[in-house]
This record gives C-alpha cells, structure tokens and sequence, in this order.
C-alpha cells in the first residue's frame, strides 16, 4: 500500500499481467512506457519486457489500435496507450472494427483487447483541438465495446486489471486531468468491476452524477454543500457502457432531483444518457445537466476559464435547484 | 481467336468453349503449354517450387480452383434467374488461381495457435474456399440462415472462420491490413513462425492502411504479407485514377522491402512467390508485397451483362459511373483462363490426362451444387437472437419495443 498517482497505478496493473501473460504486447507513441512515484520503484516495460513486445510506435494511431486489434484477434492480449492529440484518429477501427467484429462473425472473432484513450481538456492555454474531452461521447455510442472511465487512482488500478481480463475489447478512457491525482493504492493486484457506478457520497436531497475528470469539481462543490446542509448523493458512473442504470435510477427514487455535470460539451454528453435513463424510470424527477458549451475550448485562460464548468457552477445550480 | 469465342457454349466439362479446347490441346501437344503456365520460368527465373509439389498437391489446387468457379458461376447464375435470390454478391471468378496458389503455400490445417492467417476482403469467396472454409456453411452464410458459418450474422462480406485460420473477410477496404499486420506482430512478440496475410485489392493502394501497414511491417521485420490482386479496376474506376504507377509492386521500394509482380492467372507462379515470400517470413526477414495481376469476369458486384450459363459480365453496366470495361477486355482475360492453364500444366507435367481433368471438374461441380442444396434446406434466422453476440457474455437490451 502507498499513495500513487492514477498513472502509476494504472501501469502497475498492466505491468503485472505483462508478467502473467509472456504474449501481452503494448504499443505506445508520445507517451514513454515509464512510470514513476515517489517511493515506489520505477516501472518501464520498455526495458522489463523487451521491444518485441513493448513498442514505440511513429505517429501513426491507426497502426497502434489496428495492430492491437489484430494481435487480439490471433489470440494476444494487447493493450494500446493512444496519447490525447490522436484520440480520435483510430475511431473507424474502434467503432466498425473492434465494435462489430465478434457480432458480425457470429461469435467467431475474439479480441481481448485494451485501448487506452487519453483525454484532455483541463488546461487554459491549450485551445481547440488540444482539448478532446468529447471522446467520452464518441466512443460510448459504439455497440460491441465497453467503454470506462475512472476517476481516481484506485479505479485506475482496478479498472486497467480488469479490462485486461475482460475477454472483449475495452475503451479505457484516461483523462489526463487525473494523471497527476494521488491516493493509497494496494500493492497487489486487485480488480474494480466494469459495470458499477460508484456511490461516493449518500445523501436525500439530491443526486450529482458525473465521471472521469468531471468528479473533482463534483466532489469539492459536495462538500461545500454538505457544509451548507445539502444531502448530496454524489455518484460516479465509472462504466460508459455498459452504464449502471440501476445504481441512478435508485438514487433519483430517493432524492428526486437530478444534477449531471459534464465536462464534453452539452449536446449529446453522458449527462444527457443519464437523464435520459433515469427519466425513463422515476416518476415525478427533476432534471439540470452543467455541460461544456457546443463550442470547442478556447485557448485564452479567461474565456477558458469562464466556459468550463467546476465547482462553483455546481454549488450555484444546485442551491437554485433546491431552493 | 475472338469469332471463335463467339460461339461459347458452356454447358460442357470444360468452364471454356469447345473450340478453344481442341485449340488449347492442339497447343499442349505442340509443348506450347509453356507459353500459358510456366513462362517465367521458360524465361530463366530460378526457382520454380510447384514443379517438386506432389502430384495429390496439385490436384487439389485444380480442385480449389474449379470450386471456386463453379460456386461463383452458380451465385450469379442464381442472381440472373431466382426470384428469390437475395444475396449480395462479389464475385471472384477469374481471379481464382491467386486465392489458391497463395493459400495452397500456408499451413491452413492444425491448432489456431500454430496456423497462418489470412485477412481478406469484401470479395471472399475465392479466399474462403482456398483457406478450407467449409463449402456448405458458406453457401448457407451467404442467404444469411441460421446455419450458416456465422450464424446468419455475416452475410457474404464478413465471413469469418478461425478454424481454418481466415480471420475474415473485411467489408471496409484498407484496414484490414493494419489488422493482419497486427497478427504479424503478435506472432513475432511469441516466438510464433506464424505468418499473416491480407488480400486488398488495388483501389487499396490509396488506403493510409496500405501504406501504414508496409511501413510497420518494414520497421519491425513483421511475417507479413500484403497480396494485391490487381484486377485494373476498384470498383468501376480504373486504377490509374488513384495509382501513379502501373505496378503497384514498385510501393515496395519505399519501404525497402521485396515487391513482387506475379501473373495472377497462372496458379503455379502465384505459388512459386508465395512460398518465397513466406519462407522469408518465418525466417525473420520481414515483410514482402506482391502484387498479382489479374481480372475479375463479372462486375464490381453482382453479374449486371451476364446471360445463365454464360460466363462473363459484358457491355453496359448500369452500376459503372467513372469507366466501365471494354468488352474486349474481358475477352482478351477470358482466353487466359486460370481453370485452363491450371490444367493444361498438370496435364503437361502428366500428373493428370485429359479424361481425369474432366471427371475432377465434374465432381467439383457436384461438390458445389451439393452445397447450394443443403443451403436451401437451411433455416432463417430466430429474429431474437440479434440480441446475442455483441460481447461474449450475454445479450443485449431490446430497445425498439419502447
């Protein structure tokens, strides 16, 4: 057990199935194969596991997803860290490829593949194209892959063990806000389910619902609440796909009143599944979805600063909400 | 030679008229069988491996290659004449020897972990029957019955059998090779001598996936081989549109690689380079591309043109919007018809006489109207079972009953 941050722990889990499986192969481009912690002994699968199976590749992300894909498909496990800046680029091979391949074969086609989609959009000064937050959206409408999101460290883990066990190919979106988060991570090898949101607060007043980078602003406006004598039910959805209907749909029964906060933009954003999902479901709920603006990140802090949505946005809302 | 042509019947033994088989034995007999089969070899290259095959080796590449015929030449013989038909067809006919002489250089039988792999395209059958697809569930796949080789869920475009080592037919033109690259590369990161293949036609040298997947290989000495089939045309442009150069071979030399041109319609060539090609992949050389020239008798899909029992798509194709073949063409490709050469070799060679070529096509045409027969008998589909099959577990929701 040491504290480590989100990276560090991820990669510990891919390292410890590396070890289990002599096949398993990871392919990545921007990002070095090399993480590191204070206290904890370095991790480079470059070095540990040699460059027939650990690989640096050009700037070619269709290479990276494509090879991976086809190295599951012939029986290997295979995991890819596609870096934010060409998130979107192997879409037709996650989507008409990794998606539809074992349906369209009738069962035949097996790929027990990761794709590790890094997101952005956490910083002023990057600008439009260098802030792809969306992706959550994108990759979450393809039937045939599931598609997560951790939030924290822990689920960082728990999360990568259990998509690299998952025999179906598995989008695994980091946003790179929680690179840097740290908290106590067991040493050992343990797994986080691919299907459960995570309750991380309990209250009857009103349900938050967020995931990946979004639940740092969600967690710091809910104890503001909680300080001003809101109940808040603070709930992350962890799995895109398959999403936990029930665990939102149980919470909304309780409190009635639902706040999704995204950080992708409005239209079409998790948030707008969640509503959707829960106002199927619960008589009589009320809705407010916080989201990005339709309109791509711009680089200036302060019109940056002023368009994403944080904690503040959050404690007003939901102050409006219940009053 | 083409008033001769004129007068095609085609319901005899042979897939090609009388005349030019009396034409063709007259030829053999003069030992001119070099000048169809074997021209590259008369002509000094070293190295022509089919000549030390066995002879029940060779019979089956007749027999695949005249499967493959027959099949294709009953689909569009049904398209033109059932009513009921409703398959979607690209046909392979005319391309058929280099499916076989690719395939016939593979290990295609034994454990999925030790077998080469082949990645094809949304024109599969020929690749299908070579790998050793079972000829039934193909038939029953491609009118989408349940008992078909994926369960009705494929249709003609993305057959797929593991057993046999075809990964699938890829509906999307490109990447596939990203794909079976890949495979190449998880061979190489086990140790594996396992080499994969992708078949892409030549509208693929446009695809990023072309050249993607050359360049990794390249880097990485990956068992990889990409085969083109050259048939002049993606679907109805030709491929000048779209290639700067006539053979698209010479692609190899930017990745420094072997690239390969091979006279796709001559089964024993098509071996010779594969066997090279993949016995420098498994020795760690990397990566070869060849590119075989070739034709397709019938148009991009379906058999617009054809008359039943005739083989060929000719004249005005309705579905041609950049150029449409001139119906000479076909016939110039027509009078070098990979069934023909096939056996004017193995006649030659004297691994077979003329009586025994016709008794195997007769049996193979059995075979395949065996095949379409059981395919009729099959069932449709359970509408519910689309459910299935998305993940490995489960099913999913059914959402269109609101």
């Amino acid at each position: 057990m040491a504290t480590k941050s989100s990276m560090y722990a991820m990669y510990e889990a891919v390292q410890h199935e590396m070890r289990q499986r002599k096949d398993m192969t990871w392919l990545f481009e921007l990002t070095p194969a090399v993480a590191s912690n204070p206290g904890t002994p370095v991790i480079n699968l470059e070095k540990e596991f040699g460059r027939t199976r650990v690989n640096n590749t050009g700037i070619d992300e269709m290479w990276m997803a494509g090879a991976t894909l086809g190295a599951g498909l012939v029986g290997t496990t295979a995991v890819t860290y596609i870096p934010y800046q060409g998130s979107q680029v192997p879409f037709e091979l996650i989507q008409n490829h990794a998606g539809k391949l074992r349906y369209m074969s009738g069962g035949d086609a097996a790929m027990p593949v990761v794709f590790i989609v890094e997101i952005s959009g956490q910083a002023a000064g990057f600008g439009g194209q260098h802030s792809d937050y969306e992706c959550d959206s994108y990759y979450t409408h393809i039937p045939g892959v599931k598609v997560v999101i951790p939030s924290r460290p822990y689920d960082a883990k728990g999360m990568m063990a259990s998509a690299i066990r998952d025999p179906n190919p598995v989008v695994y979106l980091f946003p790179q806000a929680l690179r840097q988060l740290s908290e106590e991570v067991p040493d050992e090898q343990f797994t986080v389910p691919l299907d459960k949101a995570a309750v991380r607060t309990t209250g009857s007043d009103l349900t938050i619902v967020s995931s990946g980078a979004g639940m740092v602003g969600v967690m710091e406006a809910t104890a503001q609440l909680q300080k001003l004598g809101m109940k808040v039910e603070a709930i992350d959805l962890r799995s895109l796909k398959p999403m936990d209907t029930a665990t939102l749909v149980a919470s909304v029964q309780k409190t009635k009143r639902l706040l999704t906060f995204d950080q992708s933009y409005y239209t079409l954003s998790p948030g707008a599944e969640v509503v959707a999902r829960v106002a199927e479901n619960v008589v009589g709920a009320r809705f407010k979805r916080i989201a990005f603006p339709d309109a791509p990140p711009p680089a200036s802090p302060e019109m940056f600063n002023w368009m994403r949505p944080n904690a503040s946005h959050i404690v007003a809302a939901a102050t409006k909400f219940l009053g | 030679m083409s008033d001769q042509l004129t007068q095609a019947t085609t319901n005899e033994m042979s897939s090609t008229t009388t005349t030019r088989r009396t034409l063709l034995k007259g030829f053999a007999a003069a030992g001119a069988a070099v000048t169809l089969a074997g021209k590259a070899w008369a002509d000094g290259e070293i190295g022509y491996w089919a000549k030390d095959l066995p002879n029940e080796k060779l019979i089956e590449m007749y027999q695949t290659i005249l499967r493959i015929r027959w099949f294709e030449r009953t689909l569009a013989d049904k398209q033109l004449s059932d009513r009921s038909f409703r398959n979607l067809i690209h046909l392979y006919a005319g391309q058929e020897a280099v499916a076989t002489g690719v395939c016939a250089a593979l290990n295609n039988k034994g454990a999925f972990s030790e077998i080469d792999v082949i990645y094809g395209t949304h024109r599969p059958t020929g690749h299908a029957l070579a790998k050793g697809v079972d000829m039934k569930k193909l038939a029953a796949e491609y009118n989408f019955k349940a008992t078909g080789l994926n369960g009705g869920y494929a249709g003609e475009m993305h057959l797929a059998d593991k057993s046999v080592g075809y990964i699938g037919a890829d509906g999307i033109v490109g990447p596939a090779a990203v794909l079976a690259a890949g495979s190449a590369f998880a061979f190489r990161a086990r140790g594996s001598k396992q080499v994969a293949v992708v078949f892409g036609g030549d509208g693929t040298y446009a695809t990023p996936a072309f050249h993607s997947s050359l360049n990794n290989a390249a880097l990485l000495k990956l068992p990889f081989i990409y085969v083109v089939e050259n048939n002049l045309y993606h679907q109805f442009a030709h491929y000048s549109y779209s290639c700067p150069m006539k053979d698209i071979a010479t692609a190899a030399s930017t990745y420094r690689i072997p690239g390969i041109v091979v006279d796709g319609q001559d089964v024993m060539e098509v071996y010779n380079k594969m066997k090279e090609a993949v016995e420098r992949a498994r020795a760690g050389e990397g990566p070869t591309l060849i590119e075989a020239k070739t034709y397709r008798y019938y148009a991009h899909w379906g058999a617009p043109g054809a008359k039943v029992g005739e083989m060929g798509s000719f004249g005005y194709d309705p579905q041609a919007i950049t150029s449409w073949r001139p119906e000479r063409e076909l016939r110039a490709w027509l009078s070098r018809d990979p069934v023909d050469i096939c056996r004017n070799t193995l006649v030659s060679w004297g691994v077979i006489d003329q009586a025994k070529a016709a008794a195997i096509e007769a049996a193979m045409k059995q075979e395949v109207k065996e095949a379409f027969e059981w395919e009729a008998k099959q069932p449709l589909c359970k509408p519910e079972d689309a459910l299935k099959n998305v993940f490995i577990e489960g099913t999913v929701a059914a959402r269109q009953f609101g």
